[in-house]
């Protein structure tokens, strides 16, 4: 044991005698957690409270449709809405070439008589509906069809990114939706008032009546709230926490290089026990990474008014996953180090590796927006299985025993990677050969 | 130096992958317990190889070898208990000082405590490093780091010690003090294989060497009797010119 310990001791002074490396070691990944973080959710929590997005709008119907889309995208304080630019009424020439040429992102084209046509197959709804009641039998008007329809063009810059697509078609949707429900309860008062001129319509207008309550199940504690906060830290932790392989494979490839590891092969000590002392001290470098990086979601961050980060209060559960999930990240490291022969096969298959994993574990993109035989493969990033565990033990108040899972998958990963590179380093020599 | 054979050596083949020239081909020898053996030949020759396989680094392709008795491929933990290997290169941490690194190397070989501390201490000494103990190799001279080199495989008091050219590269005050060491050591009774490209140094120094080419035995015995086989030659480097030739070699 005491051979495990001097191995251990030794890798602990060169680490610390390294002070610039060690630094960076901690400092880089936590800068790199803290602006993914302020990016990705500035990127989306921005647009609540400050216009941003550019809209070019092209209003040829001067009628209320224009009108009540200006003001809904207006009032939606994401869009900032040009109708003229330089005092020029934005054209619809005008909008295509500026989108073409990727000054603007999205320009909305209202052609010229949309509200009429609205108006008009309201008006012949309507008419039919109320002339139905008047007159159920043999009445003409219930044979009318009318199949206008309305085409509100949206250019897109193809360079924008498919989720604010969605999102912009989505937002547009929902606008077009509640201005033809008014409409339609407009035109109802007109033709009713036609009918019976009695009739006096209600003063209130058209509101909507389906409201949303969002509530998070979370065990015991339902005040967590899900967040790009909430899935990016954890998330570009463990990311972090596996790009440990270049350091790690560094000091392996270098002892190799300059020969200690030579003059180690020929000593009474297994590649079990130097390899494990390594394991261990770098298992220490990562917690204490993981940890300044939680520090950092719980208090850095949110002063930069990003929401701070719910840990939840397993902290054991959260120290043993930190520690499955380090070993996952040394085992990789470790075989990477022992196959790889130089520096640059084990960066490059290292780092390129980890953003695979990462990418495929759904670190980047929630593993629920994939398609379907994406999210069959993520179920095969160990970093998925640690994302998963933490999101579990942070948001969904999980016990030891509901992690047990991904803390099993983890440790599988190690032992795997672990024993890979013992039997490749039994079947090849320790040096080039 | 005694009759018992500590290392012997037979048909012994390695063939790298991806070369179909062998680095040695079926080289048979033995070397006695208290001998001073050297290995020479011209680069490329395979005398690393044939260290390199007595020390467990490579696997032979074919052949086998025994260090006291023990086979090097059922026994190879037994073996490395008592070896100690001198690599060409000096294979110590830069960035630890010499005490640390002699810390290290001596616990994996399974010493500890006071007696280490005692085995570094006059491992030092010996070699008058003492005030040089807590210096970072990385700041040592090339014959400061080949002396440390030196001592890092003798801390464990071998029975055999593998020494692959471990005066290259340094000056001569070093030079004596390593090999008046081994000649010491040697007289305790530790068999010491030595490969060099000094040829003069060999002779002074081995009871016996065996010239090697091309992975295969061209010559062995005592140097003094070698030259005296060959009248014609004056000393052994003429001897090993005649031997191997006077083709560059990679």
């Amino acid at each position: 044991m005491f051979k495990f310990f001097s191995a251990c001791r030794k890798e602990s002074l060169i680490l610390i005698r390294d002070l610039a490396g060690l630094v960076m070691l901690f400092i880089m990944p936590m800068i790199m957690v803290m602006i993914l973080a302020l990016v990705q959710e500035q990127g989306w929590s921005s647009l609540s409270k400050d216009p941003s997005i550019p809209v070019l709008l092209v209003d040829e119907d001067h009628d209320t449709l224009g009108a009540k889309i200006q003001d809904g995208l207006k009032s939606s304080n994401i869009f900032k809405i040009f109708t003229s630019i330089e005092g020029k009424p934005i054209t619809r020439e005008f909008a295509k070439e500026k989108i073409a040429k990727g000054s603007y992102n999205v320009a909305v084209i209202i052609p010229k008589g949309s509200t009429k046509i609205i108006r008009h197959k309201v008006q012949v709804m309507v008419t039919q509906i109320v002339s139905g009641i008047m007159m159920p039998v043999d009445n003409p008007f219930l044979d009318i069809q009318s199949n206008d329809s309305i085409n509100i063009i949206i250019y897109f810059d193809p360079g924008i990114k498919g989720t604010f697509k969605y999102a912009f078609m989505a937002t547009m949707k929902e606008y077009s939706m509640f201005i033809e429900s008014s409409m339609i309860f407009g035109s109802f008062n007109t033709e009713l008032k036609k009918m019976f001129p009695q009739y006096r319509p209600p003063k209130t207008e058209y509101k909507e009546s389906v409201f949303f309550t969002e509530i998070f199940p979370a065990g015991k504690d339902e005040k967590a709230v899900p967040s790009t906060t909430q899935h990016n830290i954890p998330a570009w932790a463990l990311f972090a926490m596996f790009f440990i392989v270049i350091p790690m494979t560094g000091s392996m490839i270098k002892e190799r290089d300059e020969g200690s590891m030579i003059r180690i092969y020929t000593m009474p000590v297994s590649y079990f026990i130097i390899f494990m002392a390594k394991v261990s001290v770098y298992a220490v470098v990562c917690i204490i990474q993981f940890i300044l990086m939680m520090l950092a979601g719980k208090f850095i961050l949110p002063l930069a008014g990003i929401p701070s980060l719910t840990i939840g209060s397993n902290y054991m559960g959260i120290l043993l996953m930190m520690i499955v999930s380090s070993l996952a990240a040394l085992g990789f490291s470790i075989a990477v180090g022992t196959i790889a022969r130089t520096h640059q096969q084990a960066a490059a298959f290292g780092v390129v590796s980890v953003v695979v994993l990462s990418a495929l574990g759904g670190l980047w993109v929630p593993v629920y927006l994939m398609p379907e035989f994406m999210r069959n493969l993520a179920t095969w990033s160990p970093l998925n299985w640690a994302h998963v565990g933490f999101i579990d033990l942070f948001l969904r108040d999980a016990t030891i025993v509901d992690v047990i899972p991904q803390m099993a998958k983890l440790l599988a990963f190690f032992i795997v990677m672990i024993s890979a590179a013992l039997f490749y380093r039994r079947i090849n020599s320790p040096i080039n050969s | 130096m005694s009759e018992k054979v500590i290392i012997e050596i037979r048909d012994l083949v390695k063939i790298y992958k991806g070369s179909d020239e062998p680095a040695i081909k079926g080289i048979s020898l033995d070397i006695f317990q208290g001998e001073i053996f050297g290995l020479l030949g011209p680069n490329g020759a395979g005398k690393t190889t044939t260290i390199s396989i007595l020390c467990g680094l490579f696997h032979a392709t074919s052949g086998s070898a025994r260090i006291d008795g023990m086979d090097i491929h059922s026994h190879l933990n037994e073996i490395k208990r008592i070896i100690g290997v001198v690599p060409q290169d000096v294979a110590l941490y830069p960035t630890l000082t010499a005490w640390e690194n002699l810390t290290f190397f001596g616990n994996m070989y399974g010493i500890r405590g006071i007696k280490l501390k005692e085995k570094i201490a006059e491992g030092l000494s010996v070699f008058g490093l003492e005030k040089h103990a807590n210096k970072k190799i990385a700041n040592c001279s090339g014959g400061i780091k080949r002396r440390i080199n030196l001592i890092a495989g003798l801390l464990h008091e071998p029975k055999v010690i593998f020494l692959d050219e471990p005066t290259v590269g340094i000056d001569v005050q070093s030079r004596v003090v390593i090999l008046d060491y081994l000649k010491e050591l040697n007289h305790k009774g530790t068999t010491v294989i030595y490969t060099s490209h000094y040829m003069e140094e060999a002779e002074k120094l081995c009871s016996r060497v065996v010239i090697i080419d091309r992975g295969t035995v061209v010559s062995m015995g005592n140097p003094r009797e070698l030259v005296a086989e060959h009248p014609e030659f004056k000393d052994l480097e003429n001897i090993f010119l005649h031997l191997t030739g006077k083709d560059l070699r990679d």
